[in-house]
């Protein structure tokens, strides 16, 4: 993969650097999220409450940009803990849509219903969660 | 229950029996295939003079080797787990969620995430298990 795809300015948060690695090997591997990466534009934050932690994800120009901590104003705001956030990579996707129909799915709706992840701009910002979703996605 | 001291080849022989005997291992563990090494960094004061270098191998519901070896063994494992003693310590005792201690980088992973991720049930039901052994730790001792 060419070097500046993925910039991560937040090299003393590990889960930064999990975030990246993680990315970085989905869209080598699957050419198909690169493609859904290069369309993403817009700020998405992470913030994990149990470890203390946050980085935002910009995306523009078909680049990714990972600040430490919670940057400007992103248009989606995840919350929830270090536990569960890998749970949001678990989804699968089908017929180019995040699926909520096996377990993988029904744990990130059960997490969502009883407040354990809390994900602030998803009905205003739909494509780019569900693009967020899609690049995420190791299934 | 017999105990072991953590660390030794007769603890994972032990860890190794506890995987190999478990059919709800067997059913999670179907897809995994792949060796896992644990490095163990020094702390003297915990008992803990020198790296100690763990692999174990892992074949679609059956277990393969589970070695204490040297340093290059262990890094020729398809993951690399490495931590500090007490955090290896903590995940064992279930004081700590292996997940959250990677996050906080208090435990480092070298190999190809995704595979991990989308194996996450493996991964914790083969800690779960080794969370059952009566250990005996040698800063404890």
């Amino acid at each position: 993969m060419e070097e500046g795809l993925i910039e991560n300015r937040a090299t003393d948060v590990p889960f930064a650097g999990i975030l990246a690695d993680l990315l970085t090997a989905n869209l080598t591997q699957r050419p198909e999220k690169r493609e859904v990466f290069e369309k993403m534009q817009g700020a998405v934050a992470i913030e994990l409450t149990d470890i203390e932690t946050a980085v935002t994800l910009v995306f523009a120009e078909g680049k990714l940009r990972i600040e430490a901590g919670i940057a400007g104003s992103p248009e989606i705001f995840i919350r929830t803990t270090s536990d569960r956030v890998m749970d949001l990579n678990a989804l699968k996707i089908v017929g180019g849509l995040p699926w909520y129909f096996d377990e993988a799915g029904r744990n990130v709706l059960g997490h969502l219903f009883a407040g354990r992840l809390k994900i602030s701009g998803m009905f205003v910002h739909v494509a780019l969660l569900t693009r967020l979703t899609k690049i995420m996605s190791v299934m | 229950m017999a105990k072991f001291n953590a660390m030794t080849q007769e603890w994972l022989d032990a860890w190794k029996e506890k995987i190999a005997t478990s059919a709800e291992y067997k059913e999670i563990a179907k897809n995994w295939e792949g060796s896992v090494s644990i490095i163990v960094n020094p702390d003297p004061e915990k008992g803990i003079p020198e790296p100690i270098y763990v692999f174990t191998d892992y074949w679609h519901g059956d277990v393969r080797d589970f070695l204490i070896c040297d340093k290059a063994k262990a890094e020729s494992a398809n993951f690399v787990m490495s931590g500090d003693f007490a955090r290896w310590k903590q995940v064992a005792k279930k004081e700590v969620d292996s997940t959250k201690a990677l996050m906080q980088g208090k435990l480092k992973l070298k190999g190809d995430l995704t595979y991990v991720v989308r194996n996450i049930k493996t991964v914790n039901k083969v800690i779960d298990l080794l969370c059952e052994i009566e250990t005996i730790w040698p800063d404890e001792v």
